[in-house]
C-alpha cells in the first residue's frame, strides 16, 4: 500500500489526480494541500510514501518546496506540471519522474509502477535546492506569510517547534534548523538558536564564557560557550 | 565759372571723366552694402522699385553737384543715374528718377535750367523704355549690358543736347554751349553708365561666386553625410560626422555633443576636447538651454577653451541641434584656432549644418521606431500563444469534464473565444468592447482554474465601450495580475478591471490584490512593457503604462491612452 500526498494549488487540478488514483487500489491519498507551507507540514505530520507536486505554486513553487523538507522525512516526490520547460529538462538530466497536465491514466500507471519498484532519485542536485532561501514560509494565527530573511532576527526551537522571531512579526517553520542553517545566512549560536548577523546590536559577554547577543529590536538571545568562538569567527572579532 | 573760351575738350571730358571716377567710387561703397541687393537684377517687386529710386535719384543729385558751371549750365553726369533707373527699374522709375533729378537741377538756376530739368526726364523715360522694349522682347538679358547702357545713355545724351538747343534761350547761348560740352558730356555719361553696368555685373559675379562656392559646400556635406547619424547619435557616428564637416569646411576643429557630453571631436585640439567627457564650455550650455546659436568671435565674444590652457583654438559657433518640437537634443561646434577668423561661409553653413545633422537624426529616430514597434508586435503576437495557460486551460477542462460536463462546455467555449480574438493581428486597433470580450473570456478559464480562490470584477462604464486602443493592449495585464498577482497569493485574491474617461483621455486600472509587484524585468512581465512600449510608439511619451503597488495591498496597473471614437461607419 502507497500512501500519497496531493500539492496542487488548483483544485480542478487536485480533483482530477484524486479522481484518476483512486482506478489505483494500492494507493490512499491522505491528504491534499493548496500550497507549499502547507504541504511542508502535512508532509511532517503525515509522512507519506508518494507526493505529487505541482511546481507552479504560490510564492514557493514546488521545487523551491523540495528543497525545503526535512531530509529525513523525504517522500518520493513525482512532479506535476502544464508547462515547464527549464523544469522538464533538469528532471530528464536528473532522471526525476514527473506527470504532464493533464495528466494520461496510462503514464499514471507506468509512474506508479516505477514508484512501487523503489528507484530513488537524486533530489539534491535540482536546480533550487541548494540556493540560498531569500524568504522563510510561516505559519502564524490563522496565517500563512513568508518573512525575507534580512527581518529575521532569530530562530529558535522549543517544544512547539521552530519559531522564526523577525522585528515585528514570529511565526512557526516546518523549516529545521539544521537546513535553515544551510540555507541560509543565519548563524547558529546556540543548540537551539540561529542568529541572523546583520541584526546582532551587540554581544554581551559573561564570566561563565558564554554571552548573549541583543538584536536591533532589542531581543536577547543565548550564545553558548561552544558557538561563542564560531560566531567570532564568522564576524571577525579576533 | 568757367567762360567757354577758356576750356577746350579734351580737358572738359578729362575733368568729367575725373568727376565720374568720384561717381563710381561712391557707386562702388554702395555696392557693398545690402542697398544695392535690389539693383543687381531688374527690379519687379514695388520695394525694390522703391529703393532703385532713391538709389539713383541719388545719383541723379550726385552728378548735379560734382558738375561744374559754365556761364550758367553745369556739364555734369547726371544721366547716368536716370538712364540707369529707367534701364533697370522701367519707365515708372526711370521718369520718376528722371524728375526728381531734374527738378531739382532746376532747383539750381541758369538759363538752361528749365531745359535740363524736361531733358533728364526725358532721359529717365528712354531708360525705362528701353526696359520695357526689352522686356517685351524677352531679352531682359541684355538689360544688364554695359554696352546696351552706354548705347542708351549716348542717345539720351543727345536727346538732352537737342532738348537743349530747342528750349534754352537765348539761342546762341545755348548754341554754343552745346558746341562746347555735347562731345564731353556724351561721351562722359555714355562710358560712365557702362562702367556703372559693369561694376553691377561684377557685384553680381561675385556674389553668385560665393553662392556657388557655398552651395558645393553645403552639397558636399550632404553627400557624404548621407545616412551616418541615422544609424544613432552615438560616439562613432558622431566623430565620423565631425570628421566629414571637419574636411568640408576647413574649420579648426568640428565638435558634435548631446545635452551631457562631447560625443565627438575632431581637428585642433583633439588631444584634450575627449569624446565621452562632460560638457564643460559655457557657450555649449548657453545654446543649449536658449536654445540659441552662440558666437564667440573671440573679440566681442572672448573664447576660451574650458579644458586645457594651452588649447590652440579661439573662437566658437555653437548651434544647437533641434528634433521634435524644437527641442535641443544636442550641439554642433565649429572651431577656429587663434590666429584665423571665422569665414562668414562657414558661420551661414554651420547653421545649414546643424538643421541636416537635425534631420538625420530624426529620421534616424523614426526608423528605430518603426523597428521597434514591429519587434514589440511580433513580440506580443508571440505572447499570445502561452503554452503555459493553454495546457492549465485543458488541464482544468479535464476535471470539470468529470463532474459537470455542462461548465465544461462553457470552458470550451470561452477558449474558443480567446484565442479566436487573439488570433487577431496585434497590429491593428480594436474597441474596449472586443478588449474586455476577450478579456472576459480569458478570466472565466482563469476562475474555473483557481475555482475559489480568484474573484473578479469588471465595471466599464457603457459609453466607453467603442473607444478604440491597439488589440491585445489589456489582456497581457490582466495575464500579468494573475500571473505574479493572484496565483501568487495563498488566500483567495481579486481582480478588478475599471475604465473611466477624463477629457481627451482613457484610463483603464487593473489592479489585483497580491500588492506583489517588483520593478524587475523579469517579474514585471515581458508582456506590459511590450503593451508599454507599443503605446509610446504610437501615442507618444505622455501615454502607457503606470504600475503603483502597496506591498501585499494591491498592485495597481493604469493603462493611459488617447480617447479615440470608432468611426461610424454607416
Amino acid at each position: 500500500m502507497l500512501t500519497a500526498l496531493i500539492i496542487d494549488d488548483e483544485a480542478p487540478s487536485r480533483d482530477e489526480l484524486k479522481a484518476l488514483l483512486g482506478a489505483f487500489a494500492d494507493v490512499e491519498v491522505v491528504g491534499e494541500c493548496a500550497n507549499a507551507i502547507e504541504g511542508l507540514s502535512a508532509i511532517h505530520r503525515l509522512r507519506p510514501d508518494i507526493i505529487f507536486l505541482d511546481i507552479q505554486m504560490p510564492r514557493i513553487s514546488g521545487l523551491e518546496m523540495v528543497g525545503m523538507i526535512d531530509p529525513g522525512a523525504l517522500p518520493r516526490i513525482v512532479f506535476v506540471t502544464a508547462y515547464d520547460e527549464h523544469a522538464l529538462k533538469a528532471f530528464e538530466e536528473h532522471a526525476v519522474d514527473y506527470l504532464l497536465k493533464p495528466v494520461d491514466p496510462q503514464r499514471l500507471e507506468k509512474t506508479l509502477d516505477w514508484l512501487r519498484s523503489g528507484a530513488c532519485p537524486s533530489f539534491r542536485q535540482l536546480p533550487g535546492m541548494t540556493e540560498m532561501l531569500p524568504r522563510i514560509p510561516c505559519c502564524g494565527r490563522n496565517r500563512i506569510f513568508l518573512i525575507p530573511i534580512s527581518d529575521v532576527e532569530y530562530v529558535h526551537t522549543d517544544i512547539s517547534g521552530v519559531q522564526v522571531v523577525g522585528a515585528d512579526r514570529q511565526g512557526m517553520t516546518e523549516l529545521t534548523l539544521k537546513l535553515l542553517q544551510e540555507r541560509t545566512p543565519l548563524i547558529r549560536c546556540h543548540r537551539q538558536y540561529l542568529v541572523n548577523p546583520d541584526r546582532i546590536h551587540e554581544i554581551l559577554l559573561q564570566e561563565n564564557g558564554a554571552a548573549e547577543i541583543l538584536t536591533h529590536s532589542g531581543k536577547k538571545i543565548p550564545v553558548s560557550r561552544r558557538h561563542l568562538r564560531e560566531l567570532k569567527d564568522r564576524l571577525l572579532i579576533a | 565759372m568757367l567762360e567757354l573760351e577758356n576750356i577746350n575738350h579734351v580737358a572738359l571730358i578729362g575733368s568729367l571723366m575725373q568727376q565720374m571716377c568720384v561717381y563710381l567710387a561712391v557707386a562702388y561703397m554702395l555696392s557693398k552694402t545690402p542697398l544695392f541687393a535690389p539693383l543687381m537684377q531688374v527690379t519687379v517687386r514695388l520695394p525694390d522699385k522703391l529703393v532703385c529710386y532713391l538709389v539713383f535719384s541719388g545719383f541723379c543729385v550726385m552728378g548735379t553737384y560734382l558738375g561744374f558751371q559754365i556761364e550758367g549750365a553745369i556739364a555734369n553726369t547726371r544721366a547716368i543715374g536716370a538712364v540707369l533707373g529707367g534701364i533697370l527699374g522701367g519707365p515708372g522709375v526711370g521718369l520718376a528718377v528722371g524728375l526728381t533729378g531734374g527738378l531739382h537741377r532746376y532747383s539750381m538756376g541758369g538759363f538752361t535750367a528749365s531745359a535740363c530739368a524736361v531733358s533728364t526726364t526725358v532721359e529717365g523715360l528712354i531708360g525705362g523704355l528701353l526696359h520695357i522694349y526689352l522686356l517685351r522682347r524677352h531679352r531682359a538679358d541684355r538689360l544688364l549690358h554695359p554696352m546696351i547702357a552706354m548705347g542708351t545713355t549716348l542717345f539720351a545724351e543727345i536727346t538732352q543736347m537737342l532738348i537743349i538747343l530747342a528750349m534754352a534761350r537765348p539761342f546762341d547761348q545755348a548754341s554754343r554751349l552745346v558746341a562746347h560740352i555735347a562731345l564731353p558730356m556724351i561721351l562722359s555719361n555714355a562710358v560712365g553708365a557702362a562702367l556703372f553696368m559693369r561694376l553691377i555685373l561684377d557685384r553680381r559675379a561675385t556674389l553668385e561666386k560665393y553662392s556657388i562656392a557655398f552651395s558645393a559646400k553645403a552639397l558636399r556635406i550632404a553627400e557624404r553625410s548621407v545616412g551616418v547619424l541615422m544609424q544613432g547619435f552615438d560616439q562613432k557616428n558622431c566623430s565620423r560626422m565631425a570628421k566629414i564637416i571637419q574636411e568640408e569646411t576647413g574649420v579648426g576643429a568640428v565638435a558634435i555633443t548631446d545635452c551631457e557630453r562631447l560625443l565627438g571631436f575632431v581637428g585642433i585640439g583633439a588631444d584634450h576636447h575627449i569624446p565621452g567627457t562632460p560638457i564643460s564650455s559655457q557657450h555649449t550650455f548657453q545654446a543649449i538651454n536658449n536654445n540659441e546659436v552662440v558666437y564667440a568671435d573671440g573679440v566681442d565674444v572672448t573664447y576660451r577653451c574650458s579644458v586645457s590652457k594651452d588649447c590652440k583654438l579661439g573662437s566658437s559657433l555653437v548651434i544647437p541641434l533641434r528634433g521634435e518640437g524644437n527641442r535641443v537634443f544636442g550641439t554642433i561646434k565649429l572651431y577656429e584656432p587663434k590666429n584665423k577668423f571665422f569665414s562668414s561661409i562657414n558661420r551661414t553653413l554651420g547653421e545649414g549644418i546643424a538643421r541636416l545633422l537635425s534631420n538625420q537624426i530624426l529620421a534616424g529616430k523614426i526608423e528605430e521606431q518603426k523597428r521597434l514597434l514591429a519587434q514589440t508586435e511580433i513580440k506580443l503576437l508571440q505572447a499570445q500563444i502561452n503554452p503555459h495557460f493553454l495546457f492549465n486551460a485543458l488541464n482544468t477542462l479535464a476535471a470539470v469534464i468529470r463532474r459537470e460536463p455542462e461548465a465544461a462546455r462553457q470552458i470550451v467555449q470561452d477558449l474558443s473565444t480567446f484565442f479566436r480574438k487573439s488570433l487577431k493581428r496585434s497590429g491593428t486597433e480594436a474597441t474596449l468592447k472586443d478588449e474586455i470580450e476577450h478579456v472576459d473570456a480569458y478570466l472565466r478559464i482563469e476562475l474555473a482554474r483557481f475555482a475559489g480562490r480568484l474573484d473578479v470584477d469588471i465595471d466599464i462604464p457603457e459609453e466607453l465601450l467603442n473607444l478604440r486602443l491597439p488589440a491585445f493592449t489589456l489582456q497581457p495585464i490582466v495575464e500579468n495580475a494573475i500571473k505574479y498577482g493572484v496565483s501568487q497569493m495563498i488566500e483567495p485574491g481579486r481582480i478588478a478591471i475599471s475604465a473611466r474617461r477624463r477629457n481627451d483621455q482613457m484610463v483603464i486600472v487593473v489592479e489585483d490584490s497580491a500588492g506583489l509587484y517588483k520593478p524587475s524585468p523579469e517579474s514585471g512581465g515581458m508582456g506590459m512593457n511590450l503593451v508599454d512600449r507599443r503605446i509610446k510608439i504610437r501615442h507618444g511619451e505622455a501615454y502607457g503604462i503606470e504600475v503603483s503597488c502597496e506591498p501585499d495591498q494591491w498592485t495597481r496597473v493604469a493603462i493611459r491612452l488617447p480617447a479615440e471614437e470608432e468611426l461610424v461607419t454607416c
